[in-house]
This record gives structure tokens, sequence and C-alpha cells, in this order.
């Protein structure tokens, strides 16, 4: 464990990829657009040490998806770098050979989301079951539960 | 060799909760793992969405059976930095009680486990006959034996009376002679040893990059405990120490857990003994500013992740949950890979899954037609002939 990462090396690392800002004493967000995410995270890798990637969180705002990579690293601070997607095409490129662990979260966020990434060597379902509507995404804000239509499971026959 | 897909489960046996492997294997070795975990998708995170903070609470501590605090307190901690709530000293130090309590009961719970997968039942036995220990004392805090109801934004729900407190002190010398002999059973039984050296191997640099979180991790010498990296509720007023080994096999994971059992039992006594006065709770708004926040927790797993985004209302907009068990898949995947077949089930519970029991495996060949059926307790059987016929048991 070393000391906490000051926002001015942060600042050095991955100013020039968007504002990066200090959201509380162990938390420092970066603001981005998607193309630069991969570069962003081997410079995070590389000049911060971050070699660990704890979650990739997902959001949906109405207007767009978001995305946010939380990193940390020896220095345990968090480091979370946002980005947002087009409702009308959710694309990304995948970062699961930057970062293995980011493979299973974005299976889940492609499941849940509806949001493609290019490139991933296993992009199948994970968490909703096999016979769920291939063109619905719970987690969308415009889908709304339907509690009649059981999913999953057995079905009982007619008698 | 033909390589072969082997389905195990859906219903797991070592652990609750159902999880579906594909293991390809050639011959005995195995060579790759697919999994499909979609049996208990629940939608709790888009359910959250629609409740304020009193009644999302309760949800939340139904996300798992066994680390129901964990939930709970990620959730109530994130949402008390928002509203930017005082939470008072006692109430801080009950939630540690508890949550160290919860650690002991899953992870004597695990040990288990582990013990009944290698087929030493005896250690089996104690261990859950001592379990009951843990649980006693939380049904006594708490009211419940799971799914304790304790938390709530602002505070706890129950205070501790003088009596209680002599009560649980009382009870845990026995407890503490009980974990030193699992530590002197797990070293020294050449059942346990001879089942649990070299297994499911995982380096340093490997647990770091595949994103291990928990005892698994620390059992691999990679030192993260949010408990002190992130510390929160009272963590950074008691003395304890983060716990790792480097052995990085399943026997390592045994001995963090144990050593962290003896930790977590100081944790208590040390609460306990300096339980401060006053209040167990605030007034907590019904609303939360806008805000974004990242909540670390130290699940008896490992890291557990509450990200929320608050809108001005009583209710998030949005949730996300990231288990320490999804975050441990990747690991698993990896640490499987050129072991035996026999030893599925061992490495499997290793990380300490919320997985579950009585199952089947349908042993496919290659065309995928169905040849011989085995349920996943004739597995364990069969994990443990094999070790006998090979003199690793």
């Amino acid at each position: 464990m070393s000391g906490p990462l000051p926002l001015e090396d942060v600042k050095k690392a991955l100013e020039r990829f968007g504002p990066v800002e200090q959201v509380r004493f162990n938390r420092i967000k970066v603001k981005t657009v998607p193309e630069n995410v991969r570069e962003a995270l081997f410079h995070a890798q590389a000049l911060l040490a971050c070699d660990r990637l704890i979650q990739i969180s997902a959001l949906d705002n109405g207007q767009s998806f978001e995305l946010i990579y939380h990193l940390t690293g020896p220095h345990r601070m968090v480091i979370a770098i946002a980005i947002e997607l087009p409702r009308d095409r959710p694309e990304m490129h995948t970062t699961s050979d930057i970062l293995p662990p980011a493979g299973i979260y974005e299976r889940q966020i492609y499941d849940l989301f509806g949001i493609v990434f290019t490139g991933h060597p296993n992009l199948k379902r994970i968490i909703l079951s096999e016979d769920w509507p291939r063109d619905e995404f719970p987690m969308r804000k415009d889908w709304k539960p339907k509690p009649r239509t059981p999913r999953g499971g057995a079905r009982q026959e007619a008698p | 060799m033909v390589e072969t897909i082997l389905p195990i489960g859906p219903q797991h046996p070592a652990l609750k909760e159902p999880v579906n492997f594909k293991v390809i294997v050639d011959g005995e070795t195995i060579v790759g793992l697919e999994l499909d975990v979609s049996y208990t998708h629940r939608g709790i995170e888009k359910a959250a969405e629609q409740r304020d903070f009193i009644r999302v609470v309760p949800l939340l501590e139904r996300v798992c059976g066994i680390c129901s605090h964990a939930h709970a307190q990620a959730f109530c901690t994130g949402i008390e930095e928002v509203m930017q709530l005082e939470v008072p000293p006692r109430a801080q130090y009950i939630r540690t009680i508890v949550a160290e309590l919860e650690r002991m009961h899953s992870h004597i719970l695990w040990l288990g486990v582990a013990a009944h997968e290698v087929g030493f039942n005896t250690l089996f036995m104690w261990t859950w006959r001592d379990r009951e220990t843990t649980q006693d004392i939380l049904e006594e805090m708490t009211g419940n034996r799971m799914n304790y109801g304790i938390n709530e934004v602002g505070g706890v729900r129950r205070d501790l009376t003088a009596g209680q407190i002599s009560s649980i002190l009382s009870r845990l010398p026995k407890l503490e002679e009980q974990i030193g002999k699992y530590v002197g059973m797990v070293k020294g039984e050449e059942t346990m040893l001879l089942r649990f050296r070299g297994i499911g191997k995982l380096s340093k640099a490997e647990a770091l990059k595949y994103g291990t979180v928990g005892p698994t991790a620390r059992a691999s010498g990679v030192d993260y405990d949010i408990r002190r990296d992130d510390p929160y509720i009272a963590y950074s007023e008691i003395p304890w120490k983060v716990v790792t080994d480097t052995n990085g096999d399943v026997y390592g994971r045994t001995l963090v857990r144990i050593r962290e059992l003896q930790e977590s039992l100081g944790i208590i006594r040390y609460c306990l003994e300096h339980l401060p006065e006053g209040p167990i709770g605030v007034q907590a708004p019904k609303v939360a500013p806008k805000a974004e926040i990242f909540s670390r927790y130290e699940a008896p797993r490992g890291e557990l992740v509450h990200f929320m985004r608050t809108n001005g209302t009583d209710r998030v907009e949005r949730l996300d949950i990231r288990t320490p068990t999804l975050a441990n898949w990747t690991s698993v995947t990896v640490s499987l890979v050129n072991q035996h077949i026999a030893d599925i089930p061992v490495i499997v519970a290793a990380i300490d899954p919320c997985l579950s029991c009585t199952s089947r495996i349908t042993i496919l060949n290659e065309q995928g037609r169905e040849k011989a059926r085995m349920t996943l307790e004739q597995l364990s059987e069969y994990g443990r002939k094999y070790s006998r016929e090979r003199g690793r048991c």
C-alpha cells in the first residue's frame, strides 16, 4: 500500500482526455469521450499504477447511456473514467483485452442495457434467462416491468 | 485427445444458489470453462429504483442471505454520505459488531463446506455446531438469524443492553478456543493438506490481473482490504490487521479465512468492551440531494460495491451492485485450467461463491449426446475416490 495519489499527478496523466475532478478525498473522476477510453486506461495503468478494475457502472439518464470505469491500485484511490454513449447507437469497443475482469462486467451490461461491446471474445447472455426477448433491456429507463409474463423456469402444461 | 463438454449445475452442490458451468475437459484435465448465472436473477436493481430509502434497505438485505448486512450497510453508508448525516458512534460500533459476526458465520460455514467437499465430515459437523454460537448472538442482538433488519439510513434499529454485552462476551472464549482447534486441524490433518495444497493455484500477478477480491486475493498475497483501504463504519478506530498469505492455493485461502476469524473475534470483543454511550441513530431526511456515490464494503467474500446516483427525490435513480462473487469468476476460470475434474468442487468452493446444493451433472460426448448422468454428490464422492486411488488422500 503506497500513499494517496495527488490530484496533480492524475491531472498530468489524464487531463488530455477531459476534465479531471476530485469528488472526494479518495475519488477522482475524469470525463472523456468513448474513443479515448482505451488510451486513458493504458495511461492510468502505466502512469498511475491502476492495476485493478473494480466495476464498470452503467446508467441510463434518459438521453444517453453512461459508462463509468472505476479503477484502483496500490495507492487505493478510485479513479473513475466516465463516458456517454448515444441511445440510438449504443456501441463501445471492448476493454477486456486490457483489463480481463472487464469481460464479465461487459457481458452483464450487454445483457441488461443492450450496449454492444465490439471485439469482445464471448459477448453472450449471462444474467437474464434464455427465453428473455432479444430486444428488451430491463435496466433501460423506458422499460417497464411486466409482472404477468413469466420468464425462465418450467412452464405448466395446459391440462 | 477429444475435448468433452461437462455441464455442471444449475443446482450446484457446494453452496447455495444455482449456476451452470460448462466445463470443457480433455480426459481428466480441464481446459476451459463457460458459465451461466441467470437462474436467480430477481431484478433487484430495477426494484430498488421504485422504492424509497426506507423500503429499499430491507429489499437489499435480501440480495444475499449470507451477506445481508453487507448490502444494507454498503447502501446506508452511501446514502448517509449523500445526505451528510453524522451517524452516532454507538450505532457505528453496533453495525461493526453485526458485520464481523456475519463475517465469522460466513467463514465458519465455508470451512465446514470445504471440509465436507474433501470428505472430512468431522470438521464439517464441528464448524456448523460452533457457527450456532454466532447465530445465537445475532438472533439475540437483532431478532433474526439471517436478514437481520438492524440497519436503517441514519443508524441502527436496536440497542444493546449491558446484560446482552456481558452475555456475548462470556461466549467468545469458547468460540476462540474452537477456532484455535481449526487452525491446528487445517495445518496438521493429512486429509485436508493432501486435498488443499497446490490445488487451484493463483499467483499474485494473476490475482491482480484477473481482479480477484477478498480472501481469495489475500491468499495470493494481494493485500486489498476495504476495511483498511477505504474505512467505513468504525474500522478506522479499531485495532486489527489485514490477513494475507503467500500460498495462493486452496490451503492458503483456508488459512486466510481462519485467521480472519481470529481478527473478527478481536474486533467484536474490542467493540463490545469499548461501546460508546449515546443515541443509536439520527433522523434521516426523506429525500437525498443530487449526487453520485461509489460505496465500497469488505463483504465476507471480498469487495462489494454499490454505485448509486440520487436525483433529489426519495429514491435512487440507479443502483449498480457489483458483488464479490462476480469479480471472482474470472479467476476461477483461470485457476481451474489444467486441474482435474475431481478438484472442481473444492476449487469452486474455495472462492466461497454464493451458489448451491443437490444437483446432477450430465456427461456429454463431443456430439452433445447424453451418455451418463451423475449427481454432484456422486461427483464429490468420485473426487474423494480419485484422490484415494492416486494416494493423495
